[in-house]
């Protein structure tokens, strides 16, 4: 079917699987925001549509409206003509201008020059640290309107000891049943090394030796997600190669602890659909990649795991999707499975979970206000849930939540799913004090 | 586009929710994608004052007013007009209360239907009409089309629930026919703008009817080895005035469409036809309700017959069905949708024809309807690309409404008449009926200038009777193709 004009080569074929019924509106958080239809997938899918068909010219309006998507793929969830929206804006974008200044620099200087390289991270985060000690950002908010207010409360980098590298292998702690990869990733290494390591750590209870690739940053999601596929084509094949080099089974699985590299890993063959030579290696590479929750509530992991989980302090837990992991992997039981395995808190139920908490990658630095009225509805409902800690597993929006948490002056912070499963493994099987407050995985 | 009229616009609504810009192409078709149109300017109001305010300045340039809920309208409805502005309500989404006692919602007319029931749960109501576009479409056009829905067999349709609306007129006069407490006092106006289409004017805010939450339900599915016998079965139950609240049939392309979809039942694939019967009442009526399904889907044929065990399998027989139009997104790239009304006891024979029809063109079909209220949805599959196709799909929709008509039925069993049944109105009235339709219209928009070229034709019947297909497809509203 390609008889159209096509003025975009966009992914053309995509766009027919949308029926134009508009079941997909109310999921959508950008169109409940601003009513538009072209700020809807339908509309979008629309646009998108008219664009490869040559009715259309990407002009501004038309760029924005296909720009401000958060990708967030709530509208894949409840589309029964099965539209793949998420692909399909993949492809749009990058053939599209970047909408603004900040847009492509972001687009060339971050994503190219600084996320894939170790080093060039490590250097940053360090740079950053040491303006967040001096509290410079706070001191320069104040000129940056609502990006200003993001900044200033964004959670400060750790030191260096923290953003250190994992070891290439660390060991089961229980009876050793298998081996698996972890990626450490770009940003959630040197914001959230914590994560990581608490993740291992329940990894090795369950059984788990963890490799990790040494020399490896980035998986290329962001890249995709924001219109530079050749980059995000070349971070997947060193990702490919990091795991492939890295030795062991070649089944081995490769567990993601956060929910944006693990949906974006897990669809690497569509890169390369055109590439007959990385098609099959991506394709082996996909059916390796496994969502950490998803790998640990397997019944005999987490029947070991729930062995050596003792009682935490008191208190209520809400478990908010990230949208790559509910409506990107199609994930929502088993994080709450597994919180349910916890002894001594209470999980509860926070209205509207999976909807989007305006992180959505780098949408919340080009789309400051819209992102904060997201999370401020978001902070509405947690706060109507009367949970005590929030729980989530993607580093984006765990610096979302931080941030809101901190803007609004609340003591809490939220945790990764794999800290709050690791401060209950600290805890050891032995010990039944409930009064004792968790230690920091 | 520098008119002084569209900064007014700006001025009232702020500049955001005026769209002018090559976004707009995102609006041009409602869910009847057949049909384009582009106007001057979309406009979203917050409120009624708002609107008031826009309605005036519309009213002073003479310019034609579409009103635009969610567009998941299925007759073109919605479709902007050339030279004309379309006024949308997706930002007119509160619900002002909730009154448990009186059982009334009082809500801005761009809330959507479900959120409603949503918000009515925790005081142990729900709002009845529940088209399967539910989840999407607002209760502004729900009111304006007097949309039905599944449970409509029992609850009855949207008018049946309306107890007051807010209307801002042509002109930008606030009509307020919120309900007082105790009965309507003169004319029934919320009878005469429910199912007005966008005619009368912008109906800004609602008041509803909720009903309370059943205290049993009941959903079983029924497999039939062909949908001559689902149809008779209901056909027969009909004629025992069984008491459920929704009786719905699936053919077999609709029953593999689901099944491919996120919204998988686990409907039997096998199945050449599947009736959903749902009771909700009492315990003891709910049980004779069911029985009586029972018996007579053996005497019929049924191959196998499964009852939902819990809440969420309920849930799932019913996504299943309420994505059912969607998910034929998986046949081809377009859908028709028809919506006309068989006499219940000629179900059988009107399904065949339509069958028949489809297949003397080489279409694909698919049969999802609520039989209990004879509302049949013939589903045609096509790709809007291939111009033969559709001059073949609208052929067999218009031979289809024919059928019904010819037998003693309907030519719009829910989703109105828009643009696609227009011409169609012909077959059903004459002249006379029509004028006094055109002179009710006046009262209330003397200039006709909100939403013109839908559902009422202008030319006389006679010249209508002559003009070929319904509508022209892509463009016949000024659509820049
Ligand atoms: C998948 C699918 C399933 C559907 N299932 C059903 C079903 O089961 N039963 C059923 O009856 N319909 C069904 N429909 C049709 C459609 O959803 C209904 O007609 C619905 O009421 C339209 O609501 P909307 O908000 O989308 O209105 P729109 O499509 O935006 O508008 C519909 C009409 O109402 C007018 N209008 C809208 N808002 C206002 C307002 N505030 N004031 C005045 N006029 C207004 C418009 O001008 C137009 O003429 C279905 C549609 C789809 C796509
Ligand atoms: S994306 Fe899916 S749900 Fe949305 S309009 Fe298209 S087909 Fe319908
Ligand atoms: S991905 Fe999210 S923001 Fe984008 S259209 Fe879909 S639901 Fe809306």
């Amino acid at each position: 079917m390609s008889s159209a004009i096509r003025s975009l080569p966009l992914d053309y074929d995509l766009t027919l699987d949308c029926i134009h019924c508009g079941l997909c509106l109310n999921s959508c958080p950008t169109y409940r925001q601003s009513g538009r239809e072209s700020e809807g997938p339908r509309g979008r899918i629309h646009l998108m549509r008219a664009l490869a068909e040559g009715r259309l010219e990407a002009d501004q309006d038309c760029v924005e409206a296909l720009d401000s998507c958060l990708v967030c793929r709530n509208c894949e969830t409840v589309c029964p003509a099965g539209v793949q929206f998420g692909a399909l804006m993949e492809s749009a974008r990058d053939h599209l201008p970047a909408p603004g200044l900040l847009a492509r620099g972001l687009r060339w200087f971050g994503f190219r020059l600084v996320l894939p390289h170790r080093r060039v991270l490590g250097f940053l985060a360090g740079a950053v640290r040491l303006t967040q000690l001096l509290r410079l950002p706070q001191a320069i908010a104040p000129l940056l309107g609502q990006r200003g207010i993001a900044l200033a409360h964004l959670p400060v980098f750790p030191e260096a000891n923290k953003r250190r590298n994992l070891p290439p292998i660390c060991p089961s702690t229980s009876e050793r049943t298998e081996a698996v990869g972890m990626l450490e990733g770009c940003v959630q290494r040197q914001l959230y090394g914590d994560v990581n390591r608490a993740t291992v750590a329940v990894l090795n209870a369950c059984g788990a030796d963890v490799h990790t690739p040494q020399d490896h940053a980035c998986c290329g999601a962001l890249h995709a997600h924001n219109g530079d596929l050749d980059e995000a084509r070349r971070l997947a094949q060193k990702t490919i190669q990091a795991f492939e080099d890295m030795g062991g089974e070649p089944d081995m699985r490769i567990v993601l602890n956060s929910a944006g590299c693990g949906a974006h890993m897990a669809e690497y063959p569509r890169l390369f659909a055109e590439d007959p030579l990385w098609l099959p290696r991506a394709d082996a590479f996909a059916q390796r990649v496994i969502d950490f929750s998803a790998f640990v509530a397997q019944a005999e992991r987490a029947e070991r795991l729930k062995k050596q989980l003792a009682p935490l302090a008191p208190r209520k837990v809400a478990w908010d999707d990230p949208c790559h992991l509910c409506h990107g992997q199609g994930i929502t039981a088993e994080p709450r499975a597994l919180l349910d395995l916890i002894p001594g808190i209470e999980r509860v139920e926070m209205p509207g979970a999976g909807s989007c908490c305006g992180s959505a990658g780098i949408h919340a630095l080009l789309y400051p206000a819209e992102s904060n009225q997201l999370l401020d509805a978001k902070l509405e409902e947690f706060t109507s849930s009367e949970a005590d800690v929030l729980i989530t597993a993607n580093p984006g929006c765990q610096m979302q939540w931080h941030g809101g948490f901190s803007r609004t002056g609340k003591a809490t912070r939220p945790q990764h799913l794999a800290e709050i499963l690791a401060a209950s493994l600290a805890q050891g099987p032995q010990v039944v004090s409930k009064a004792k407050p968790p230690k920091k995985g | 586009m520098t008119k002084n009229w569209i900064d007014e616009l700006r001025t009232i609504v702020g500049p955001r929710n005026v769209i002018t810009g090559s976004e707009s192409l995102a609006w041009e078709s409602d869910g009847l994608s057949l049909v384009r149109g582009m106007g001057q300017a979309i406009v979203l109001p917050l409120d009624t004052e708002e609107t008031v305010l826009v309605m005036k300045l519309l009213a002073r340039e003479g310019v034609p007013v579409v009103p635009r809920g969610a567009g998941t309208g299925l007759t073109g409805g919605a479709t902007p007009v050339e030279g004309g502005v379309t006024v949308g309500t997706a930002r007119m989404r509160e619900i002002f209360s909730i009154d448990p006692v009186g059982r009334l919602a009082h809500v801005q007319a761009g809330v959507v239907n479900s959120d409603l029931s949503v918000a009515a749960r925790p005081h142990g109501l729900f709002y009845a009409p529940d088209p399967s576009s539910q989840a999407a479409c607002t209760l502004g056009g729900n009111v304006a089309n007097n949309s039905g829905g599944p449970h409509c067999f029992m609850h009855g349709s949207t008018t049946r629930h309306v107890r007051g609306v807010k209307l801002v007129d042509a002109q930008g006069q606030v009509l307020d026919l919120l309900a007082s407490p105790a009965d309507p006092e003169g004319l029934d106006l919320v009878g005469l703008i429910t199912g007005s289409e966008g005619m009368f004017g912008m109906v800004t805010e609602v008041q509803l009817n909720l009903e309370p939450l059943p205290e049993e339900v009941q959903t079983i599915i029924a497999v039939f080895p062909s949908l001559d016998a689902a149809c008779d079965c209901v056909s027969e139950a009909i004629a025992a005035h069984i008491e459920a609240s929704a009786i719905e049939i699936l053919d077999k392309l609709t029953i593999a469409a689901v099944e491919d979809s996120i919204f998988a039942a686990g409907y039997p694939r096998e199945a050449e036809a599947l009736l959903l019967v749902e009771a909700e009442g009492g315990a003891l009526e709910v049980q004779e309700t069911i029985d009586l399904v029972l018996q007579l889907a053996k005497k019929h044929g049924a191959m196998e017959i499964r009852s939902a065990q819990d809440k969420a399998e309920r849930a799932r027989l019913w996504a299943g069905r309420k994505g059912a139009f969607g998910a034929m997104g998986r046949v081809a790239p377009d859908l028709y949708v028809a919506d006309v009304v068989a006499p219940r006891t000629r179900l059988r024979e009107i399904v065949a024809l339509a069958i028949k029809i489809a297949e003397e063109r080489n279409l694909r079909l698919g049969n999802v309807f609520h039989a209990g209220d004879g509302n049949l949805h013939p589903n045609i599959a096509y790709d809007r690309r291939d111009e033969d196709e559709v001059r073949r799909v609208l052929e067999a929709g218009q031979l289809i409404m024919e059928a019904c008509i010819e037998r003693g039925g309907s030519l719009t069993g829910e989703h109105g008449v828009g643009v696609e049944k227009m011409t169609h109105m012909c077959d059903l009235f004459d002249d006379d009926d029509l004028n006094t339709m055109h002179r009710v219209r006046d009262a209330l928009d003397p200039k006709r200038r909100m939403n013109p070229t839908k559902v009422l034709p202008l030319r006389a019947c006679r010249e209508v009777r002559n003009g070929g297909l319904p509508f022209s497809p892509m463009g016949n509203l000024g659509a820049k193709t």
